[in-house]
């Protein structure tokens, strides 16, 4: 059976971190990167730019083979984990061969959910997670005439954004009463809502499928309300779920996604894991949640890593924040934390209809920050999370900093932790 | 002024030496020449100057081809040898009195490095009172620190002896530089016929040079030269008594090798010369007289005239005087029931001459006692006349009947 | 993986007047919008004004967070580049920098970072305070870094002493075919000779006599140059050595331009063996052997009684192949100096005089050697020049506007007691040396 000290199983972000940070400790302990993508390692979140035609497919690789030889590491693609069998430290891979792994990271990902809708299995539908994903719906919308997306995430507006500089009639059908629902709010979602309104997008929020059949241009989507749509693109974009059917025998514990420790361990000896099949702790709440954003990916695969590889610079996951941005339409938008306003603390918003800047912000009773969101009001990110993160008071700056998050953000960076 | 050549009958002379007249200083510079070192140090001092200007002339003249460095003083100067000798040089220079002084630091700290350097010391009295003339007074100052010291009784000795001293201070068992005294004045100024060896046949005696074997600076070998050694506890004391015992056991192996190179000289160069103990005239002898340097030319003639008139005299000749020659000497005085000791300097501690100072040593170990005196002359360039030693003769004879003084003899006091 | 050369603000010198915000924007978008700086300086509440900089991160969070492999380290740099071509625009970097060093530049509608202008940056020329520096130490660590260290590790010397570093550095610049005298002092005495039998460097080394270092050193160079063979020779003195007893060898020395490189850590006294005074103390110091007490007379001892010897003038007045001065605070400055010094002894005698604090001598806390340094050339106390025989003199690092010396003498306890008189004795000096050496520097460059 072949062995291997380190196994990691997935090739986007967090297990490209848990490599980097491995090596980082250990130099010699042998490796092995196990995928069942058959391409080099890239990112689900540049897929949208793949299906605009935006990004070339063979420029999006994250990694290529030199670099996991150079970290002397097994690069296996094109194989997926079959079953885990962690009482005797085994992988069983789909073609049935076994690897006996010391330690193992399942930063597997995830894959689309296919709502259970009556009639879906019997039309043609596309879904964007993989690069052949991408590939097969960039050749899709080059022909279409009038397209629907199931979805109102930040994937299905990506590629209804794409269809509609196609050319094709877009129509978007959200079950939610806003669209991208959970990453901006009502303001942010009608400034996003206008952008593709105005580029002759149709948005149907609030809206279920509850029916398709086959047409003679691909498929007819009955609504709830029953008006009929037509399609002859059908981009399923209803959200993901965690890859992780290889949890066979019941011993890792799993949830939503696979439960984890702040050190991204599982129940299980041995065993890791991380980014978007991984369930770890959210900052603002004790209660483990599913924060499946590049970021934290990354983040989550250095720590499993690190701890995988004994380094004792480990410091423990802080929690999940969530950041997302958003560009649409020559806009963008930014959201960092929380949109809950917690108990006793204030949410401030700031709209100024004719430019169509907005920000808001969120402050705790103490006067830390919790959450801001901005359309078209650019600030830095990663300064707005450091500001969360480390829980600083911001009680004499809080008016200065919505006046102005971008400059007084890089001053309280400057003192704080430059 | 009294300047004795040996006339030794010619032996084996492997080809026919040039045979010029010159004083005791040239002989040594070309002597030095011969020997041909790599690098040569000088400071001027007299009466050793004109021997580091013939040096220097030697040089410039293409006729001796060595790096030749003026130093700034005696000190730079065995502290510049040092430094070549360790980069493997063969290495020279002369100096006396105050400019031997001068260089006692880098002198004392040389033989611990057992750098094979040779040193000419033109012997020279002081410091003070000043004086310029000759006298042992220098070289015996610095006796024991571990230099070989051999006294030079005639100019070709002088010459011979330059050149032999090289081989000595570089043979494997020694590796210790290696003084060469000449009297100053005397021998440093006394002209005499020598002869001069061929260079190929020096370079014959000689061998292969092999000068810092044992001890380098040198990137190809790098290595930590003279670390702190010592202190208590660890392993330093005893590393500091391997040093000094290896110095004590060269220097106690010198004395077989100065034998062994001087039987070498004699059977290529048909020159021979007592190596470490000269016995003249011992034969039958009740009693002797102890000389060191060239006084021992005056000394001879008043042995032989002694012996003429019926005295039963002989002659002990020190060459060798660091190390000491104790078996030589031994030896030597077993065969006399009495010794007077002929010093050119004084030994401050004991009231007597350094030389009667170290024979008394030896007497001890003879194990019986042998009446002895101590006689001091020739200090600051002064004569010892045939006169004086018919004067050490009879006084010598003396001991074998009468209680022997306490109190040296001054030789010169009311000359 | 070396170190990076770097664009260095110093707040204090800053006056928020934006011109490096201008010429970063003229630069890299041929506009005059500060907004679209790169480098952006914001003013804070408190008066004073912040900087927002890519710092290319050595683990950059905005490359591991970028989706669409457009952001990448460059090695060889250590510049973050963006790849226009493969950004996708979806500003995922501004949120994985915790710096704002990248941001979204609203003209070009991408984000935008600094690139340090491929090595020349356009803000800091045009800082008119010197708040901006392009720090290049990086490329002598770079160089020094990829030599082999050739002293062992772990020599003992005091907490904070700045001559370990002295000595590494200067021994790697020299290189394996050298042969180093280190006469007694702190050098030695922090193992370099090694202690019975054992040796603290890879070459050849020795303990000289504390009187005769150049004359050894000569003796060994001559050698070698006889038998065709080029190997360096080296000296690391102390100042108590060098100035005092061993003077006469290394004024024959330079006399004679023996090829040697001779340095002097200069610590200001015979600090190894319990600080005692030299010739190079200065004035008013507290030495063991000058100290503090009532005195006799009505005199109370205050202190050395005399100002320092200045050895590196008394060694351009030899006429030296070349003569510096150089202090540890100013490394870049050092090893030009060190570059210079070893081209001269290849040719005839070097010496390379290094102001090097002492802090268990001068009484100091160990964190502030670099800071002690610094301030002797700041006030003046220290000048650093160079001399050779073609340019004559010249300052390497002027002080036009010199902290007063009390800035100076402040930072340690040997100068504690002074009395007022004794504190303008000494301005008075700086201010005399100052003028005497840029009289020598006028003289020669004439």
């Amino acid at each position: 059976m072949e062995q291997t000290k380190y196994l990691v199983v997935g090739s986007s972000h967090a297990a490209l971190e848990a490599v980097t940070a491995i090596r980082m400790h250990d130099p010699e302990g042998s490796l092995t990167l196990l995928t069942r993508d058959p391409h080099l390692p890239y990112s689900p979140t540049v897929l949208p730019y793949v299906v605009s035609g935006r990004s070339a497919p063979d420029g999006i690789f994250l990694r290529d083979e030199k670099f996991f030889a150079r970290l002397g590491v097994q690069f296996k693609r094109g194989t997926a984990l079959k079953a885990l069998h962690p009482t005797r430290n085994a992988a069983e891979l789909a073609d049935g061969s076994e690897i006996a792994y010391e330690k193992i990271l399942l930063a597997t990902g995830a894959s689309p959910a296919i709502p259970p809708i009556p009639g879906l299995d019997q039309v043609a539908y596309h879904v964007l997670r993989t690069l052949d994903d991408a590939t097969k719906l960039n050749a899709a919308i080059r022909s279409s005439k009038q397209a629907v997306v199931l979805g109102a995430g930040l994937v299905g507006m990506h590629a209804a954004e794409n269809l509609v500089k196609a050319g094709a009639k877009v129509t978007i059908v959200e079950m939610a009463k806003q669209l991208t629902d959970g990453y901006f709010d009502a303001i942010a979602a009608g400034l996003i809502e206008k952008a593709f309104t105005d580029n002759g997008a149709t948005i149907l929020t609030g809206s279920r499928v509850v029916k398709l059949a086959p047409s003679a241009v691909g498929a007819t989507l009955t609504l709830e309300n029953g008006t009929t749509l037509e399609a002859d693109l059908l981009l399923v974009a209803t959200g993901v779920r965690p890859n992780m059917d290889y949890l066979t025998d019941g011993q890792v514990e799993h949830d939503r996604g696979i439960l984890v420790s702040d050190s991204m361990q599982t129940s299980v000896a041995n065993v890791w894991s991380a980014g978007d099949c991984a369930q770890a702790k959210g900052f603002f709440t004790a209660d483990k949640v599913m924060n499946a954003i590049l970021p934290d990916a990354t983040e989550q695969g250095r720590i499993a890593g690190m701890a995988m590889a004994g380094d004792p610079g480990l410091k423990q996951y802080p929690g999940g924040v969530p950041l997302n941005t958003y560009h649409f339409f020559g806009r963008h938008a930014i959201s960092v934390g929380s949109s809950k306003v917690p108990e006793g603390g204030e949410m401030v918003t700031r709209f100024d209809e004719a430019s169509g800047r907005y920000l808001k912000a969120i402050f705790s009773a103490d006067n830390r920050l919790t959450g801001i969101y901005g359309v078209n009001e650019f600030f830095d990110g990663g300064v707005m999370c450091q500001l969360i993160l480390r829980r600083v008071d911001l009680s004499a700056v809080r008016e200065r900093l919505l006046a102005n998050p971008l400059a007084v953000g890089r001053e309280l960076m400057s003192k704080l932790w430059r | 002024m009294t300047t004795a050549i040996l006339e030794t009958p010619s032996q084996t002379k492997p080809a026919k030496q040039k045979v010029i007249l010159c004083e005791g200083n040239e002989a040594a510079a070309l002597g030095v020449a011969l020997a041909r070192p790599d690098m040569v140090a000088v400071y001027p001092i007299t009466p050793q100057s004109s021997l580091v200007e013939h040096v220097a002339k030697l040089i410039a003249d293409g006729r001796m081809d060595a790096d030749i460095v003026d130093a700034e003083g005696e000190h730079s100067v065995l502290s510049v040898l040092q430094g070549g000798a360790l980069a493997g040089a063969r290495t020279y220079t002369a100096t006396c009195g105050p400019g031997l002084a001068f260089m006692f630091e880098p002198y004392f700290r040389t033989s611990g490095m057992r750098l094979p350097i040779v040193m000419s010391i033109v012997t020279r009295d002081g410091i003070t009172p000043q004086s310029v003339w000759g006298g042992h007074q220098d070289a015996m100052t610095v006796r024991e620190v571990g230099w070989v010291q051999v006294y030079c009784e005639t100019v070709q000795e002088v010459l011979d002896t330059t050149i032999m001293a090289f081989k000595i201070a570089e043979h494997h068992d020694v590796m210790l530089p290696v003084n060469i005294c000449l009297d100053g004045n005397y021998l440093s100024y006394g002209t005499s016929r020598v002869e001069l060896p061929n260079q190929e046949d020096v370079d014959a005696f000689m061998g292969a040079k092999d000068v810092n074997w044992h001890v380098a600076l040198d990137p190809l070998r790098p290595m930590a030269v003279d670390p702190l050694t010592g202190g208590s506890g660890g392993k330093g004391p005893a590393t500091f008594v391997r040093y000094r015992k290896g110095q004590c056991r060269g220097m106690q192996n010198s004395l077989r090798v100065i034998e062994e190179v001087h039987a070498e000289w004699a059977q290529r160069f048909g020159r021979s010369f007592a190596p470490l103990v000269e016995e003249y005239r011992m034969d039958g002898a009740d009693y002797a007289i102890m000389t060191l340097g060239s006084m021992t030319g005056a000394a001879k003639d008043a042995i032989d005239e002694a012996r003429e008139a019926g005295k039963k005299v002989g002659l002990i000749k020190i060459k060798t005087f660091s190390p000491f020659p104790v078996e030589a000497l031994m030896k030597a005085l077993d065969k006399v029931q009495a010794v007077g000791v002929v010093d050119r300097s004084v030994g401050f501690r004991w009231n007597c001459g350094p030389m009667y100072q170290e024979t008394m040593g030896v007497l001890y170990r003879l194990g019986r006692h042998v009446p002895s005196m101590s006689f001091i002359g020739g200090l600051a360039g002064a004569d010892i006349t045939v006169g004086h030693f018919h004067r050490v003769i009879e006084a010598t004879e003396k001991l074998l009947s009468s209680p022997a003084p306490i109190e040296p003899v001054w030789l010169n006091e009311k000359d | 993986m070396g170190a990076y050369n770097t664009i260095s603000f110093d707040a204090n010198k800053c006056d928020g007047c934006g011109d490096c915000m201008t010429a970063c924007a003229t630069a890299k978008t041929g506009t005059d919008d500060k907004a679209r700086s790169r480098i952006q300086i914001v003013g804070s509440a408190d008066d004073g004004f912040e900087l927002a900089l890519c710092r290319q991160c050595g683990d950059p969070k905005c490359v591991t967070v970028c989706p669409a492999g457009a952001l990448t380290k460059d090695y060889a740099s250590g510049v973050i580049d963006w790849n226009g071509d493969k950004c996708v625009d979806c500003l995922l970097c501004t949120v994985g920098c915790a710096y704002a060093g990248i941001a979204l530049d609203e003209g070009s509608g991408h984000v935008a970072k600094c690139d340090t202008c491929d090595g020349a940056p356009a803000c800091v020329p045009a800082c008119p305070h010197d708040a901006l520096t392009y720090v290049t130490t990086s490329r002598i660590y770079n160089e020094v870094g990829d030599w082999e260290d050739l002293f062992a590790p772990g020599l003992a010397g005091c907490q904070g002493c700045n001559t370990e570093l002295l000595m590494r550095h200067t021994l790697r610049r020299v290189g394996p075919e050298t042969v180093l005298a280190t006469p007694p002092g702190c050098v030695p005495g922090m193992g370099s000779v090694g202690f019975n039998g054992t040796t603290g460097t890879k070459i050849p080394v020795f303990h000289p006599l504390l009187t005769n270092t150049a004359a050894m050193l000569a003796g060994i160079k001559r050698q070698y140059k006889r038998v065709g063979r080029e190997v360096n020779a080296l000296a690391i003195a102390g100042d108590g050595g060098a100035s005092d007893v061993g003077f006469q060898s290394l004024s024959g020395a330079a006399e004679r331009n023996e090829q040697i490189l001779f340095m002097v850590v200069d610590n200001e006294g015979y600090m190894n063996t319990g600080m005692q005074r030299s010739s190079c103390t200065p004035y008013g110091a507290w030495t063991s052997t000058t100290p503090i007490g009532v005195g006799s007379g009505g005199l109370p001892s205050q202190g050395k009684t005399q100002d320092a010897k200045n050895l590196p003038l008394i060694m351009v007045n030899h006429r030296c192949e070349y003569v510096a001065t150089a202090s540890t605070a100013y490394m870049e400055d050092l090893y030009d100096k060190l570059d210079k010094a070893i081209q001269a002894s290849k040719r005839g005698f070097a010496y390379l005089h290094v102001y090097s604090p002492c802090t268990t001598g001068w009484r100091f806390p160990t964190d502030q050697n670099m800071e002690v340094a610094r301030k002797a050339v700041e006030t003046n106390f220290v000048m650093l020049w160079e001399y050779n025989r073609t340019d004559g003199l010249r300052f390497t690092r002027p002080v036009d506007d010199p902290l007063p010396v009390t800035e100076y003498l402040r930072a340690m306890g040997r100068f504690r007691h002074l009395s007022p008189d004794q504190i303008s004795h000494i301005q008075a000096k700086v201010v005399e040396n100052l003028a005497f050496v840029k009289q020598m520097a006028q003289r020669q460059s004439a």
